[in-house]
């Protein structure tokens, strides 16, 4: 009987998430931003208050791994935002239609110096972010803005076993396709197996494009054997230094880049730095990149994907590889009720 | 040409000792030694050894799964450049 209720929900829920996708979020993008932005924000408060398995399961996270930052007040509105956040993105996702200039209008690009010096240089530019912000959208607008993107990430949705082909073309036609037509190349996917990844990568630097990364990526099960150990979010996590790795082979320069919203949820800034030293061992160069990961985290804790993920918390090491309770309530979990934002 | 790829190989791109020392036929997939990144520093080796460019559709699993397949599609290139410079010549 529980059992059925919890499928029950499970489903209601998928279909309410469905339905903010294909018909809620595109209409409230017609709307002035600040009104589309408010009822997102309203959709998110929703959600938070009538989806407590995994508000607690958020909060439960937030505790666990910022535990010595976040009081219990805090926690709870942290996750509270990163529902409201989550919301929000549907709507940056709408907002890309035609040449992206409604989003635009709302997203101010700092550093974008530093980009141009860096492409300046004829060697293509590394950028490496986290599953933080809007940051698919935001590299949508740096295409759209003129620069040539090219992102490296895997679509989730695409290959899990028991994931349905309806459902994959269902996250194709809502979500790839609105960020891929702002990209230079369809995205390259690494997953195990593919060899020709990181040739793509550097081919597509050699064309003196941009191509995208985030060093946070979760590593795959096939992929563990070659994670470096760094410091992230105050414990010890293995993640791919892939990105120090391209970035020597190609001489490309990588800097990092991170989105976050301002509190009328509305407005975004994507902060480009200057270009990371890529000198001395690849464990001491990507723990600069880490480094930088973790202080953009810190600073906007909501806006980070995998508070909503267990699972990926666990892979990266930050918690336990044990449910949290609430995970077993069988209220679906963040990438089976709600979309993953993110290519990985 | 056997023998210095299967030695950059055998210093720059095996991590499990136990598969030293490498036989040319060896499965470089099946064994782990390449993957993505790898094989990038393995084709830019290739490139600035022996001053040849690797396509992309060239980038497939029959020519780099083994010291004897790298070494084949080396020849096979290098087969092809002779010919190209016999028919401009």
């Amino acid at each position: 009987m529980g059992e059925t209720v919890a499928r029950l929900r499970r489903l209601l829920r998928q279909a309410e998430v469905v339905a903010y996708y294909l018909a809620v979020a595109p209409l409230l993008a017609l709307l002035p931003a600040s009104l589309a932005y408010r009822a997102a924000c309203w959709r998110g408060d929703w959600t938070f208050r009538s989806w407590p398995d995994k508000r607690n399961e958020v909060v439960h996270n937030l505790r666990e791994v910022l535990g010595e930052q976040l009081s219990p007040a805090e926690a709870e509105r942290v996750a509270r935002d990163v529902f409201r956040i989550r919301s929000c993105e549907v709507i940056d996702l709408m907002l890309l239609r035609g040449r992206a200039r409604s989003l635009a209008k709302l997203v101010e690009i700092r550093g974008r110096e530093h980009l141009d010096a860096a492409l300046a240089e004829g060697k293509g530019v590394i950028l490496c972010s986290a599953h933080s912000g809007s940051y698919l959208c935001a590299f949508s607008l740096l295409h759209a803005s003129g620069h040539p993107v090219t992102t490296i990430g895997r679509w989730w949705w695409n290959y899990p076993p028991g994931e349905s082909s309806a459902e994959r073309r269902i996250w194709d036609f809502v979500y790839a396709r609105r960020v891929v037509r702002h990209r230079q190349r369809p995205n390259i996917e690494p997953w195990p197996g593919r060899l020709k990844v990181a040739v793509q990568a550097a081919s597509a630097l050699r064309g003196n494009e941009v191509v995208t990364i985030s060093c946070d990526a979760p590593p795959l099960e096939a992929e563990r054997a070659r994670t470096t150990e760094v410091t992230f979010l105050g414990r010890q996590a293995g993640l791919l230094p892939g990105v120090v790795t391209l970035a020597r082979l190609t001489g490309a320069p990588v800097l990092m880049a991170f989105a976050h919203r301002s509190a009328d949820y509305r407005h975004q800034v994507l902060d480009i730095s200057p270009p990371v030293p890529m000198e001395g061992e690849t464990a001491a160069a990507f723990g600069r990149c880490v480094t930088a990961m973790d202080a953009a985290i810190r600073e906007n804790p909501a806006e980070w994907d995998f508070w909503f993920e267990p699972g990926d918390l666990a892979s990266l090491g930050l918690v336990p590889d044990v449910p949290h309770p609430a995970a077993k309530a069988g209220d679906g979990t963040g990438r089976k009720g709600e979309l993953q934002q993110s290519s990985r | 040409m056997e023998a210095v790829i299967n030695d950059y190989i055998s210093r720059e791109l095996v991590q499990d000792a136990s598969l030293l020392p490498l036989g040319n036929a060896t499965s470089l997939l099946e064994t782990g030694v390449l993957d993505s990144l790898s094989l990038l520093r393995l084709v830019v080796f290739i490139q600035e050894r022996f001053g040849i460019t690797v396509d992309d559709v060239d980038l497939v699993p029959e020519h780099f799964d083994s010291v004897d397949a790298i070494c084949a599609y080396l020849r096979s290139r290098a087969g092809e450049g002779a010919g190209q410079a016999t028919g401009r010549g």
